[in-house]
């Protein structure tokens, strides 16, 4: 079975560009621009890997990696980031983010880390 | 003129001593004035001690004339003897009083008398000495009965004089006192008045003109006005440094609000470009010119940033002319009038009759209008009222625009950045900047802006602009 992925991006690019690159890899890619449907979304379904920005609107992206953490121990989280501080990196270092992605994105880059996320 | 002019606590001291000195100098006269009035009192008491001696002397004299009892003539003598011995202890009080020549003749007079009693009491005396007795005795008697009565008389006048001077006195104290609180309250509330004016100046940041207040005079309250003008010169310097410590900071928002801003849309069609690349030939026609329609929204999205942010940078230079309050408000009204109407948001605006004019850029008032109606929209998502009130406090110094919104307020953990650039919190779909740039356009004009907001009430926006003043090269002149 494909291994399933959710990105959370308010950027319609993003989302559009990843589940692009991502499905044509093999894997089976939601997308979701508000992160409140995403957050809905995630309590339905147990994702092997989370993709999200830090910076969105209502709620951001190191409040998914806490839900994800704690609804789905084990679950990897890749956060991207538009401009990141040394702060935030730390912050989500400590919450066990797998990867940590400024933008802009290297799209061969964040298969690479992908792949290496979703193979146990 | 550089005469050195005297402190209030001189001028109080110089007053003060005035009245002491007044006081003591009324205190030593009636001090005086009682001494000489007791000293006459004591004078009147010893000699009425003489007065009546001889009174009892003539008494027995007149008994002997009329009886020929020659135990009448002893009392006269012993009546005379007495006088005379207190005429003697006290001589040197009565000459004091009386004077040398008025005692003398006294105590001869008496001398005499008393001779003369010798005299008829020998046997064989002549007859003349019975009238030359009588004529003695008649002498003493009007002399101690005159000097008796005049010495009543000054002090009759002593105590009349006194008392015109001490009502005087009292009157003299009363309008000095009086004329040192009347001096003394004018001086300080005229004082106070200047130091109120001047402290309400301070409190509306307008530090230059307080700044230089050289003519006061070396008084406490002068000092204190100094002091005043020297706090508003120190305020006016330090606001200028938090100015520019501010506008260092809002650089700083700006330039990190530019990276992130621009960092969206650069990400996006890098990852476009690397997506067209890599997957160029499993693209669909249709496919290929979606990516390119997509890296040209974005450099559109790119392109409004830059322009904002040049509308923002660049200074542009106002065109001030002399305005209607009441047009430029209602011509933005009419502009979200619309919106007002979909977003189901009443409008009310009351406008006071005869206000001033004000010397304004139309369009930057305009535009900040606007930019507070919208946020205002924006705020009563779920429709509510909006009030737009124009008027000027009574001075008619400047006109006050309120725009009030019944929405959700201003959560007070981001009141402080609302007028930072590119603060936002409507995300994606603003800019950050209408606030900002309102705030720049009220500062050019030499007003001010300001919020009062409740979370879940609603939030006041007030802009204050001076009024046009004919003679005046208007606010930025």
């Amino acid at each position: 079975m494909a291994k399933s992925i959710i990105v959370i991006d308010d950027e319609e690019v993003v989302c559009k560009m990843t589940k692009m690159v991502l499905s044509k890899e093999g894997y089976d890619v939601e997308t979701f621009t508000d992160s409140k449907k995403a957050l809905e979304r995630i309590k339905e379904k147990k994702f092997d890997l989370v993709i999200t920005d830090l910076k969105m609107e209502d709620i951001d992206g190191m409040e998914i990696l806490r839900r994800v953490n704690h609804l789905y121990p084990g679950t990897k989280v890749i956060m991207i980031t538009a401009y990141a501080t040394l702060d935030t990196a730390i912050e989500a270092l400590r919450e066990r983010v797998f990867d940590f992605f400024p933008k802009p994105i290297k799209i061969e880059e964040l298969k690479k880390s992908v792949k290496e996320a979703l193979s146990d | 003129m550089n005469r050195r002019k005297l402190s209030i606590r001189q001028k109080i001291n110089v007053a003060i001593f005035i009245e002491a000195t007044l006081i003591a100098a009324i205190s030593v006269f009636i001090f005086l004035t009682f001494k000489t009035v007791l000293s006459k009192l004591r004078f009147i008491e010893e000699f009425d001690d003489i007065n009546i001696s001889f009174l009892e002397m003539r008494k027995a004299e007149k008994n002997y004339f009329l009886y020929h009892d020659p135990d009448a003539l002893t009392e006269a003598y012993h009546k005379g003897s007495i006088a005379y011995r207190t005429l003697k202890r006290s001589q040197e009080k009565l000459t004091s009083v009386l004077g040398k020549d008025t005692y003398n003749s006294l105590i001869q007079t008496l001398d005499k008398y008393l001779a003369t009693i010798q005299n008829i009491k020998k046997p064989a005396a002549s007859p003349e000495f019975a009238s030359y007795l009588r004529d003695l005795g008649h002498n003493l008697t009007q002399l101690s009965t005159h000097l008796i009565k005049s010495e009543h008389r000054k002090i009759n006048e002593i105590i009349h004089q006194s008392t015109v001077m001490l009502i005087l006195s009292i009157l003299g104290i009363f309008f000095s006192q009086l004329f040192r609180w009347h001096y003394f309250s004018t001086l300080l509330a005229k004082k106070l008045a200047k130091m109120e004016s001047l402290t309400h100046t301070v409190a509306k940041g307008q530090f230059h003109e307080v700044a230089v207040q050289e003519s006061e005079p070396e008084d406490e309250i002068g000092l204190v006005i100094n002091a005043i003008a020297k706090m508003a010169q120190e305020l006016e310097k330090r606001e200028e440094q938090l100015l520019q410590a501010k506008k260092l900071a809002s650089l700083g928002v700006l330039i990190s609000g530019v990276a992130h801003e621009l960092g969206n849309p650069l990400n996006n069609i890098s990852m476009l470009a690397e997506g067209y690349l890599s997957y160029f030939d499993s693209l669909s026609d249709e496919e290929k010119k979606q990516f390119m329609k997509d890296i040209q929204i974005q450099t559109e999205r790119i392109r409004k940033i830059v322009r904002n942010l040049l509308d923002f940078a660049r200074q542009k230079k106002p065109e001030f002319k002399v305005c209607n309050p009441k047009e430029i408000v209602e011509k933005s009204i009419s502009l979200v009038e619309n919106q007002l109407r979909v977003s189901k948001i009443r409008l009310h605006k009351t406008f006071a009759p005869k206000l001033p004019s004000i010397y304004v850029d139309e369009n930057q008032i305009q535009q900040v209008l606007i930019n507070l109606f919208t946020n205002a929209i924006h705020a009563m998502s779920g429709g509510g009222d909006l009030f737009v009130d124009v008027y000027s406090p009574e001075l008619k110094d400047k006109v006050v625009i309120r725009v009030k919104d019944t929405g959700s307020g201003i959560k007070p953990e981001i009141l402080p950045h609302i007028f930072d650039p590119f603060f936002t919190t409507k995300g994606t779909k603003g800019t950050g900047l209408g606030l900002s740039v309102s705030y720049g356009i009220i500062k050019q004009h030499n007003g001010k802006i300001s919020v009062e907001t409740e979370v879940g009430k609603g939030t006041t926006f007030t802009i204050e602009l001076p009024a046009y003043q004919e003679n005046k090269e208007g606010a930025n002149g």
